[in-house]
């Protein structure tokens, strides 16, 4: 990364920098198993936004590849989750986020499953109240048997 | 009972259907962009060929049509005629090209054969593109004297799309 800067700093090139959208980091830098680990967790909650439906973490397109690199470059440098989150959604809008957020139009999505099966469960239950203060119906009551055959089966069967 | 089960039953499918109806409408490749009426993402490339800086900032004062391409993306070699014809026709309009996750000389090939009229920058590891929002190639911006986004359009101009974005612009 500090190759890549110096690099950068020589040929005068300048890329938009993250700090100049979402400020400096509010974390700690992190390295090792646990960059690597927390680079593949919040790739799994970026969308890819040329695939249909797949996280940044499971597409092999070039442009998930470029935004999983600079999730992980963000994590070196400090940034947290939210603020990555943050940083992407600046950019793409909340689309790229795989879990939508708690608001507008979104909450829906969390909202209506759960009203769903309440009304669900409201109705199942209203209709087993019902079911079970209806008053039992009168045992069928058995019919004469008029075939000679079945009767035999009876006599034997009721035999002690 | 049965009744309010049947209306409750038909509401719900009537939304459902409602909006997969208005979903299915909707090209999924196009997002709109949350940074219309905002600052432009700043940067400095390197155009190719030259090897000279361009820095957006140093642009202000005109207004800028950033097209997003690449050499590898089909509908680009469709759109390079109609940026490139209104280039010319518009000399008070700053046109630029960044081309991400491409090699420089497949650039310079397709550049040399069909033609120029402005820088094409490099962006070689697609920060500028995600700083934008970029979704596919190719995507063109629209930003106006002041530095502010004013448009974005997914896929490949024609010379009618190119003015009518272009209008908001110069408002």
């Amino acid at each position: 990364m500090i190759a890549t800067f110096f690099l950068l700093a020589l040929l005068q090139i300048k890329v938009p920098d993250a700090a100049q959208i979402i400020g400096p980091p509010a974390g700690t830098p992190i390295t090792g198993a646990q960059l690597e680990r927390r680079t593949m967790e919040i790739s799994s909650e970026l969308r890819c936004p040329v695939c249909q439906g797949l996280a940044i973490g499971d597409s092999p397109s070039i442009m998930a590849a470029n935004m999983k690199a600079q999730v992980r470059e963000l994590l070196e440098r400090g940034y947290t989750e939210t603020q990555i989150l943050s940083y992407f959604e600046k950019s793409y809008g909340q689309f790229v986020l795989l879990k939508p957020k708690f608001q507008g139009v979104n909450a829906l999505v969390w909202i209506l499953p759960v009203l769903a099966l309440a009304i669900g469960f409201i109705l199942v239950m209203s209709k087993a109240k019902k079911l079970e203060s209806a008053p039992a119906k009168a045992p069928v009551a058995e019919e004469p048997i008029d075939d000679p055959y079945l009767a035999r089966v009876r006599e034997m069967v009721d035999k002690p | 009972m049965n009744k309010t089960v049947l209306i409750v039953g038909v509401v719900i499918v009537a939304v459902v259907v409602f909006v997969l109806f208005a979903g299915l409408g909707k090209d999924p490749s196009i997002i709109d962009s949350p940074l219309i009426g905002k600052p432009a993402p700043p940067f400095a490339l390197k155009a190719v060929g030259s090897g000279e800086t361009v820095d957006l900032t140093a642009l202000r004062g005109k207004p800028v049509i950033l097209n997003f391409w690449a050499t590898w993306c089909g509908p680009c070699y469709e759109e390079h005629p109609t940026l490139v014809a209104n280039a010319r026709n518009l000399p008070n309009v700053q046109f630029v090209g960044v081309v991400f996750n491409d090699d420089e000389d497949k650039i310079m090939r397709f550049l040399a054969q069909r033609g120029t009229a402005y820088p094409t920058l490099l962006d070689t590891n697609g920060k500028t593109a995600i700083a934008y929002g970029v979704g596919g190639v190719p995507e063109t911006y629209f930003i106006n004297p002041a530095g502010t986004i004013v448009a974005k359009y997914a896929g490949p101009l024609s010379t009618e799309e190119l003015q009518a974005n272009l209008a908001k612009a110069l408002r």
